[in-house]
């Protein structure tokens, strides 16, 4: 249960904001900004993107939130708005070169932090095949394997089917070993 | 060493069955891995900073969205939570738009048939759609929250049409056919489709106290 007077579901939540209490969605807010801000920022190859992309999905989510037919399914209504806007930004402002993703701490003091060069490579090569990917293999690739989430629960994000996904990241897969290896 | 991953590595990959026994490819295996786990930990990701400014547009913007779409909640999609009031107000409405329907448009139903039978739930409604495909189709609408699986259609062993008949208030009905549970597609056949605020187009059904309408 959550604390007193706090909405537990989603469908409870988007009634109350639909009926006129918009501080409410400050709970659909936080509770999704937490559980796809990895997501976002894999998929958009960069922090602040992804920062400007989650927030513009909110605030479209907000003003169509008639739209979301299912309420008690907001989570994966507004997994869509987000890929969207993941998509649009992605476009609209370039990202051609992989930028950092980890933000401004730099790759060489990160290795020597850690002391594992190696593993920062393949690491910093992971973001950089990510970039190669076509926008359908990057998403998929990112809820399995940086989200860690199951065939299943992408299947009802990304409404498709677990065998279309599973080919998808399988491709993926084959197209960032070979660019890997490429890349030495 | 180039070529792909192995059934056996992409079956590890997956995280449903054991290391590949091709010690090379085991190694690259567990070294792909650990790299994506690297990466994932190695994301600074957006904070409550986002919260925060979501919140204050929100509230900027006075939620002149949600209480547009108030009135829409109440009367449209969720008929068996609504308040008495607006579920009257909801009727009238529906009254006063199937009287002007009746007025000026003849029954012209090609998907939706006449009603076989009515009763105190409703006006029976067919609905039909030619998807040889298909796995499964179902009917999603206003009339059910628009879940994509409450109603679903059933195929004719001999035309392979799918179809479905359902009991509807009268009153005009938006609706989708939901085709193997994931493609949300309208009725070829409906009289009118309307685009809604979020960019979306459904199929619009007009059902009068004594059959269809318009559909």
């Amino acid at each position: 249960m959550g604390r007193a007077g706090e909405p537990e579901c989603d469908a409870e939540v988007v009634g109350r904001v639909l009926a006129g209490e918009i501080e409410v969605f400050g709970v659909l807010v936080a509770r999704y900004r937490d559980a796809f801000a990895r997501y976002a920022t894999a998929v958009c190859g960069d922090p602040d993107l992804a920062a400007d992309a989650m927030q513009e999905a909110f605030i479209r989510a907000f003003d169509g939130l008639r739209g979301c037919r299912q309420p008690e399914r907001f989570g994966a209504w507004f997994f869509r708005i987000l890929t969207n806007q993941c998509r649009n930004h992605r476009s609209r402002w370039g990202k051609h070169e992989a930028a950092d993703p980890a933000g401004s701490v730099t790759v060489e003091a990160k290795e020597s932090a850690d002391g594992a060069l190696m593993q920062g490579e393949l690491r910093d090569g992971i973001a950089r095949a990510l970039d190669r990917l076509t926008a359908d293999q990057r998403e998929a690739f990112v809820l399995r394997h940086v989200d860690g989430r199951s065939y299943r629960e992408m299947a009802e994000l990304l409404v498709e089917r677990e065998d279309v996904l599973r080919m998808r990241v399988h491709r993926a897969r084959e197209l960032m070993r070979r660019f890997l290896e490429e890349r030495g | 060493m180039t070529g792909g991953w192995s059934d056996e590595a992409q079956r590890h990959l997956d995280g449903e069955g054991p290391p590949p026994p091709d010690a090379d490819e085991r190694a690259r295996a567990e070294a792909f891995l650990a790299a994506t786990r690297g990466y994932s930990a190695w994301l600074r990701v957006p904070g409550p900073q986002v919260d925060r400014a979501v919140m204050e547009a929100v509230r900027r913007s006075g939620g002149r969205g949600v209480r547009r779409s108030v009135w829409r909640w109440l009367v449209e999609s969720r008929l068996a939570v609504r308040p008495m009031v607006a579920a009257g107000a909801a009727f009238a409405l529906v009254i006063a738009s199937v009287a002007l329907t009746l007025l000026t448009q003849p029954p012209n139903r090609p998907t939706a048939q006449p009603p076989t039978g009515g009763s105190g739930a409703g006006v029976l409604v067919r609905f039909e759609l030619d998807a040889p495909g298909a796995r499964t189709v179902a009917l999603a609408g206003s009339f059910n929250g628009w879940s994509d699986h409450a109603i679903a259609f059933s195929r004719s062993a001999e035309t392979g049409r799918w179809s479905v008949t359902v009991a509807l208030p009268p009153g005009e009905h938006q609706y989708l056919f939901v085709v193997d549970g994931e493609r949300w597609v309208q009725d070829p056949a409906a009289h009118a489709q309307v685009r809604d605020e979020f960019g979306q187009t459904n199929s619009v059904l007009v059902v009068g106290p004594r059959g269809v309408v318009r559909s």
